[in-house]
């Protein structure tokens, strides 16, 4: 095939057999997503194939708003946060059960963001700054290490210091979280980087938020603007860890696009894309604050999956994209997708 | 949801029970204006009669500590024909009495409601607040309101979270209090004289080391309100549109309609990073909100609150 043939095909939006294939293991991977959706008043988890097929409703509670599912990386459990009460009296809390929903436990009250380490055993999560209510997400004050086996709860060796932080999540060797900062620690607003069992604490000297670690601990994905997402590799054979150039951006102008996330074999990434939006408080059980918050209703938000072996940008705005594709689509609030393993 | 006036939760009586200081302060003849360190204003340029002025303003204690100043209301000549487009054209305001804060919201007293502080430079709890969306300022109020045992202005309940001006409790000001409080009774674009007096009233771009600095660290106006004219600006309550002026109500002008979510919003005075054009009185500038943007990072967004009167102040004017 002529280098001319070729970028018509491309020009033309058809895809490669390397898209084909990708598109083919996003069917046969064994891999599920789970993401927050809105419907009838009430927040629940919904679980669904990458391709878009078997969705259905994984926690069915009228009277709690399951939010933010964070999957083990052996994929035994789910943490989530849920909220309980309404407006003012809302109650954030952290709660953890088996992924075919026995066990069910919770784990804090004021508590938000939980996330895994990489033996399955330790939940941290962030406590609210306050009891007070408060939708924003930078809404935090120290960092718990909770062990799912045993009820235990110690604090982060440095949780005095760490303030105001939001969306962390463990390096693949568990030495390491990414957490976005806004008015905390001393930055007005940075990507960090915290050592797990330590006080070291880097700026990573990149715009944005919602860092994610790929699963083999070599690319970090993070959202540097409303309108695009980025994957960089991570450089740690310095004194300073640092950030390379981005070698792949996906951008819409159009519509707001958040909340990356890897799939477990690094092949594919999720993300949540809508429009922009402030909320719609007339809404039972979701607040005022911008869309891409958890709790917030987001009208026409969706879960994309996207081929991580892409390269360059992928322009979501310019209709069907051959390494993109569309996983929900009745734009009922969904977001904050996390990957399930094959089980 | 529930309605705000459900969350007084006992606090009904603290409001009442908060000593009033009261003493009245001559234009600008005694108090915080009269003081040796702050005569600055006491020469400013009063010769413009059309100002008019509120005749007294007097110094009231909150029952959240937090100081204030009880404006007695009055008429004024609002905007500049020197300045911008927007600015014109220059119309005479009547405003009914108000009650303003001393100085920009600080540090200290946003966390004192237990918000999550969304400011860059938190090395001093004197500073002012900053990177403040508008419905941050907002919530502020509505927290303070409660805490203070006052019916919140703005209602959490519903979209835009719209405001009751004739609520007791705080909310941010309208353009037309803003401007009225800043000139004090002053004409021209600096209410202290002329424009080489700013560093003494005013923390901007020329002063500031790009960073925001203590509340009270430059001298008052001559009512005694601090950091109108720098050191951050201050969200207004008004939907902003540049033409307002050509058809603004005579009194107690409050902005435009509501013309949907995302219009934008008056900010007015002059920041850290502001030229000293920007720091004149009738300077105006419309703001995002920043309610749909996760992470605001507009660092020289700030705000001060306003009260209507109670009965009890109102009796205490002339």
């Amino acid at each position: 095939m002529s280098v001319m043939s070729v970028a018509v095909l491309l020009a033309a939006g058809s895809a490669r057999p390397d898209e084909e294939s990708w598109e083919q293991s996003l069917g046969t991977s064994g891999f599920e997503i789970v993401f927050e959706h809105y419907e009838d008043g009430n927040w629940d988890l919904f679980i669904s194939k990458p391709d878009g097929s078997g969705v259905r409703n994984l926690t069915r509670s009228p009277g709690m708003n399951e939010m933010y599912p964070q999957v083990s990386p052996d994929g035994s459990r789910i943490a989530f946060v849920a909220d309980t009460g309404a407006g003012r009296e809302t109650v954030r809390s952290v709660w953890v059960m088996g992924m075919d929903g026995s066990g069910l436990k919770k784990v804090a009250d004021y508590a938000r963001q939980p996330f895994w380490a990489p033996d399955s055993r330790v939940l941290a999560y962030l406590p609210q700054e306050y009891p007070k209510w408060n939708v924003v997400d930078y809404y935090t004050k120290g960092m718990v290490y909770y062990d799912v086996e045993t009820g235990e709860k110690k604090d982060h060796p440095n949780a005095g210091k760490l303030h105001h932080l939001y969306n962390p999540n463990f390096s693949p060797d568990g030495k390491w979280i990414v957490s976005t900062v806004h008015a905390g620690m001393g930055y007005g607003h940075a990507i960090l980087l915290i050592e797990a069992d330590g006080t070291k604490v880097f700026n990573l000297e990149i715009p944005g938020c919602r860092p994610c670690f790929s699963p083999d601990g070599t690319h970090l994905a993070w959202g540097p603007g409303d309108h695009e997402l980025s994957v960089a590799p991570l450089d740690f054979s310095g004194e300073t860890p640092k950030v390379g150039s981005p070698v792949l951006r996906i951008v819409d102008p159009k519509m707001k696009i958040y909340h990356i996330d890897w799939a477990p074999d690094g092949k594919s990434l999720s993300l949540s894309r809508g429009p922009n939006g402030k909320g719609d408080i007339t809404k039972p059980n979701t607040h005022a604050s911008a869309c891409e918050i958890v709790g917030v209703y987001a009208d026409g938000w969706d879960i994309f999956a996207i081929n991580a072996a892409a390269r360059g940008t992928i322009d979501l705005s310019s209709g069907h994209h051959p390494k993109a594709r569309q996983i929900t689509h009745d734009g009922h609030s969904n977001k904050e997708s996390d990957w399930v393993p094959a089980r | 949801m529930v309605s705000m006036k459900a969350f007084r939760k006992g606090t009904g009586s603290a409001y009442a029970a908060a000593a009033l200081l009261v003493f009245a302060l001559g234009l600008w003849g005694c108090g915080p204006s009269g003081s040796p360190d702050q005569g600055e204003g006491k020469g400013a340029d009063s010769s413009d009669a059309a100002m008019g002025n509120s005749g007294a303003v007097i110094e009231v204690a909150t029952a959240s500590g937090i100081p204030m100043l009880l404006v007695p209301g009055g008429s004024f000549m609002m905007g500049s024909a020197d300045g911008e487009e927007d600015e014109s054209p220059v119309h005479r305001v009547t405003l009914a009495p108000f009650v303003m804060d001393v100085t920009e919201v600080t540090h200290a007293m946003f966390e004192k409601m237990q918000l999550p502080n969304p400011s860059k430079w938190q090395d001093s709890p004197d500073k002012p607040v900053n990177q403040i969306r508008w419905r941050d300022a907002k919530q502020f109020c509505n927290e303070r309101s409660l805490e203070e045992g006052l019916d919140p202005c703005y209602d959490e309940t519903k979209p835009g979270w719209p405001c009751d001006f004739e609520a007791s409790g705080y909310r941010l000001p309208t353009e037309a209090e803003w401007e009225f409080a800043a000139r004090a009774g002053m004409g021209g674009d600096f209410p202290f004289g002329s424009a080489d007096k700013l560093p003494f009233f005013a923390w901007f771009a020329d002063n500031s080391g790009a960073q925001t600095h203590p509340v009270k660290s430059r001298k008052p106006n001559a009512w005694g309100f601090y950091g109108l004219y720098g050191n951050v600006s201050e969200w207004c309550q008004d939907v902003f549109d540049p033409g307002y002026y050509a058809t603004s109500p005579a009194e107690n002008p409050r902005g435009p309609s509501e013309t949907g979510e995302d219009a934008r919003r008056v900010i007015r005075g002059g920041s850290w990073k502001s030229s000293s054009s920007m720091c004149r009185v009738s300077f105006r500038q419309g703001q995002q909100t920043g309610d749909t943007d996760a992470c605001f990072y507009t660092d020289f967004c700030g705000f001060r609150c306003v009260r209507k009167p109670s009965v009890t102040e109102l009796a205490m004017l002339p």
